[in-house]
């Protein structure tokens, strides 16, 4: 009966999709009461490592100590974990001291403060940071870097220079074969809540699903080959959670969102591959690395073989281009704890520290690693997306190796409109509703 | 023929948008009448052409801005706004008809509305059923990678046809020919004979032993039959036998517990035989048993009712539309029964005309059943905005009565002030629902 529709279809692109989120998953590790002191050391352990290979290129003259081993007035390198010392961050404890303090405990977007400070510590002991070359401003808690000064009278580490980690090797970008493929990402859909419109997603939806439009567009849409939610899917109501059990009109009120979301993720799913990340505001655990959303959560679309869900921080290849994302958590807490112009930039710094979320588990939840530090970033990605982010944004960086990785701030979708749309190779565009 | 049918529609869309003010999106165009999104986009064009005065056409435009050159920007706008809108595109831009309405309604929110109430029914079918909602086969991008492991293989937009002649003929194999469909007939579980209240009459599901309430020995047997069976329709078989068990589980409304385990060894035994239909049936499995648990939930909302009522009525045009399909196929029933009771019609297996009249109240009590088991599914949309749209579609429904085998009871049901409704639910909830479903 639609055959006169069958002549003209056009037939999607596929592209080879790898998962890498293996090491985001927590199925082995077993929770023994550990404290975070391991995850910080195995961050230490597995940076040190790697600075301590770049100093040579770095400054081969200069010895490297440990921080007890510091002289008075000699040059040296030193490597270690940055602390930030934060007159303002939220202590529970001041909410509970006897004398308030001078600072009201006000909520602010920002924790920072003038007089922060920075201490660099290792195994041996912990040194106050000076000199103007090193901004407090611009550095967090948890960091690994290499210090280039000399002690000084007073007893801090008069910084001369600084070394990062810099970009991690990136896997050789494939040929491109002139073929145009492209990966939509879109977050904080928020189905559920009332100031969202579902009449923008549906139009989304129908626009990359090929059924909106003229053929020029179904064309365009014919390219797309993957789509990527990167978190903040559904808004459950959080009023209802007070506790106590719920009643059985509430519970149908808890649920209703993700079923309407499971409906529009089928039409998806039906059409495109399509990955799935949870985020903050997601009923998945708190705690990085999220744990992929539950099947069961969408009965329809995870019937597909399309329908992928994944951790957060996610990681995969597509035709050998190697996409790395998060819902946006980190650049969050980064965003309060320290200061950019725009968040790409602070993409850009987690990139060059080679940590995905460096605050964690300072200032960020994260699960208590006993032997390895996942967010530690180890190949580079040829695209680097942040979900949950005020505005679109986009830039491309390049590494000293010849690295290039596009970086991307996908807006909130149920405020802005906003999905952002990539070519595997750079070009961008953001599709409007 | 295809201009017989286009005509046919556009009467059709005529009656909707101006007598039943409702929303009519090339989407929701094309679900219903089966047709492939462009076709529903130029019918919708033609019919404003033909017919377009007095109406509001809204338009969707997309296109590469003109200020900033690397967004792609899609825009609905009403006709009236449709020049000023077009300038912010760089030339080229597409404009199509979006939808058409009697008047513009004030929250965008009600374009979308019928299209999602609509995408929810096909949405609520059991995962091994086509339809266009699941296989996406009526947009331009088809994917024939795409599989779903719901009703075994799928969608690709080629293959729909040979599936649904496929289900088609086996419908047709068990309703016309009445020797050969002997072991055919095994593999639609009799759903009638599993329900407790239904007095079967059909000698042959009585023959197989399943009289008794023992289902789970019945499913035993069942089981060995299955096996045998390619499993395309293994799928479709399962299917049935677990819906049918929600359905039961709803009759016995408040002790779930014992059909959900029945359920669960339905479900498990059906799927030893056959490892790759596993994961569906266990998810199939888990929709009944998300039936049941909203079993226990009733809500008690005005809105939720209306819309099981509309449902209802949704359905009987569906029925509508899949019946004009099967007249081309000359598959012809004799009674305007509800094509998705295949089984039901299927194992019944009454050719004689005395017992159709029986057959037809099997199958209004049987869609009672069904409704019901749809009123109880929460709606997942958001409060107010349902609210707002409430009497209009409220009116829309109304309308689209067509079948006559459920007029009666529609009437009855549509009448009644949601108000009276939920009385009913509230205080009589259990004995009351059983006593529609005997009324029926």
């Amino acid at each position: 009966m639609e055959v006169d529709s069958e002549n003209n279809l056009f037939q999607r692109k596929q592209s080879l999709y790898q998962s890498l989120d293996e090491s985001f998953g927590i199925q082995k590790e077993v929770y023994r009461g550990q404290q975070y002191s391991q995850i910080y050391f195995a961050r230490l352990h597995l940076m040190r490592t790697l600075l301590y290979s770049l100093v040579p290129n770095w400054k081969s003259h200069l010895p490297v100590c440990t921080i007890l081993g510091l002289e008075e007035g000699k040059e040296c390198i030193i490597v270690g974990t940055l602390y930030k010392y934060m007159k303002l961050k939220p202590s529970i404890l001041d909410e509970y001291s006897k004398e308030r303090s001078a600072s009201p405990l006000v909520q602010r977007h920002n924790f920072m403060h003038p007089d922060d400070n920075l201490v660099l510590e290792d195994e041996s002991g912990r040194v106050k940071l000076s000199g103007c070359l090193l901004l407090p401003s611009k550095y967090v808690t948890g960091i690994i870097i290499a210090l280039h000064g000399k002690e000084t009278s007073a007893g801090d580490f008069l910084v001369d220079d600084i070394l990062e980690a810099g970009l991690p090797q990136q896997i050789e970008r494939p040929i491109q074969l002139g073929e145009d493929k492209y990966v939509v990402f879109i977050s904080g859909l928020s189905v559920g809540r009332s100031s969202s419109n579902p009449l923008q997603f549906q139009l989304f939806v129908d626009h990359i699903t090929g059924h909106l439009g003229d053929e020029k567009e179904q064309n365009i849409a014919a390219q797309i080959v993957q789509v990527v939610i990167a978190g903040n899917s559904v808004e459950v109501p959080h009023g209802l959670l007070n506790g106590q059990n719920l009643g059985s009109k509430d519970q149908s009120r808890l649920f209703e969102p993700i079923k309407e979301l499971d409906i529009l993720l089928t039409q998806i799913a039906a059409s495109i591959p399509l990955d799935i990340m949870p985020g903050s505001s997601d009923p998945a655990n708190f705690s990085l690395p999220q744990q992929p959303l539950h099947r069961c959560l969408f009965p329809g679309s995870s019937a597909y073989n399309t329908f992928r869900s994944c951790t957060n921080p996610h990681c995969f290849e597509l035709d050998n281009i190697r996409f790395l994302g998060t819902s946006g958590q980190n650049i969050d807490d980064l965003g309060k704890y320290s200061e950019a112009n725009n968040n790409v930039e602070f993409m850009e710094r987690t990139l060059r520290w080679r940590h995905l979320a460096p605050t964690a588990p300072n200032t960020l939840g994260c699960y208590p690693f006993t032997d390895r530090d996942p967010f530690y970033v180890e190949t580079c990605p040829h695209v680097y997306f942040v979900g949950n982010q005020d505005k679109y944004e986009s830039s491309l960086i390049k590494g000293s190796e010849g690295q290039m990785v596009r970086l991307i701030c996908i807006p909130r979708f149920a405020e802005t409109g906003v999905a952002v749309v990539v070519e595997s190779h750079g070009a961008n565009r953001y599709a409007l509703c | 023929m295809a201009d017989i049918e286009t005509l046919g529609i556009v009467d059709e869309i005529q009656t909707l948008v101006s007598d039943k003010l409702q929303v009519v999106s090339y989407k929701w165009l094309s679900r219903n009448f089966l047709v492939s999104s462009d076709s529903a986009k130029r019918l919708l064009q033609e019919f404003v052409e033909k017919h377009g005065n007095g109406l509001e056409v809204v338009y969707s435009l997309s296109g590469w801005l003109k200020d900033s050159p690397s967004t792609y920007h899609i825009k609905l706008v009403s006709s009236a706004n449709l020049a000023e809108a077009k300038k912010e595109f760089s030339d080229n831009c597409s404009v199509q008809v979006y939808s058409v309405q009697a008047c513009i309604p004030k929250d965008p929110v009600a374009l979308w509305n019928a299209e999602f109430v609509q995408a929810e029914e096909l949405f609520r079918q059991s995962l091994s059923v086509d339809n266009c909602l699941l296989d996406n086969r009526f947009c331009g991008v088809s994917n024939p990678f795409i599989k779903r492991n719901g009703g075994g293989t799928i969608p690709s937009t080629t293959a729909v046809p040979q599936v649904k002649t496929e289900a088609l003929g086996l419908r047709k194999s068990n309703s016309t020919a009445q020797v050969q469909p002997e072991q055919k007939k095994v593999q639609l579980p009799s759903p009638s004979a599993s329900v407790p209240s239904s007095h079967v009459v059909d000698p042959k599901s009585e023959s197989r032993g399943s009289s008794g309430p023992g289902q789970g020995s019945k499913l035993v047997a069942d089981k060995d039959k299955v096996a045998q069976l390619p499993a395309a329709k293994k799928a479709v078989q399962s299917d049935k036998s677990s819906k049918n068990g929600g359905a039961l589980a709803n009759m016995w409304g408040r002790v779930p517990t014992k059909p959900k385990a029945d359920n669960v060894s339905a479900a498990t035994s059906d799927a030893t035989p056959n490892t790759f239909g596993n994961a569906a049936q266990i998810c199939a499995m888990e929709g009944v048993e998300d039936r049941i648990s909203d079993d226990d939930d009733q809500q008690v909302s005005i809105r939720r009712t209306s819309n099981g009522e509309g449902n209802r009525k949704r359905r009987v045009i569906f029925d509508f539309s899949d019946e004009e399909d099967e007249f081309k196929d000359a598959v012809n029933l004799a009674s305007p029964d509800l094509p998705k009771q295949k089984s039901i019609s299927g194992s019944k297996q009454t050719p004689s005309s005395p017992e159709l009249q029986k057959q037809e109240d099997k199958n209004a009590k049987e869609a009672g059943s069904k409704s019901h088991e749809q009123e109880r599914k929460p709606l997942p949309i958001s409060e107010p905005k349902k609210s707002k749209l409430y009497s209009s579609e409220i009116i829309s429904e109304h309308a689209s009565i067509k079948n006559a085998a459920l007029k009666d009871e529609v009437a009855d049901a549509a009448p009644i002030s949601p108000k009276r409704r939920k009385v009913l639910k509230t205080r009589v909830d259990e004995r009351g629902r059983e006593g529609l479903l005997e009324q029926s």
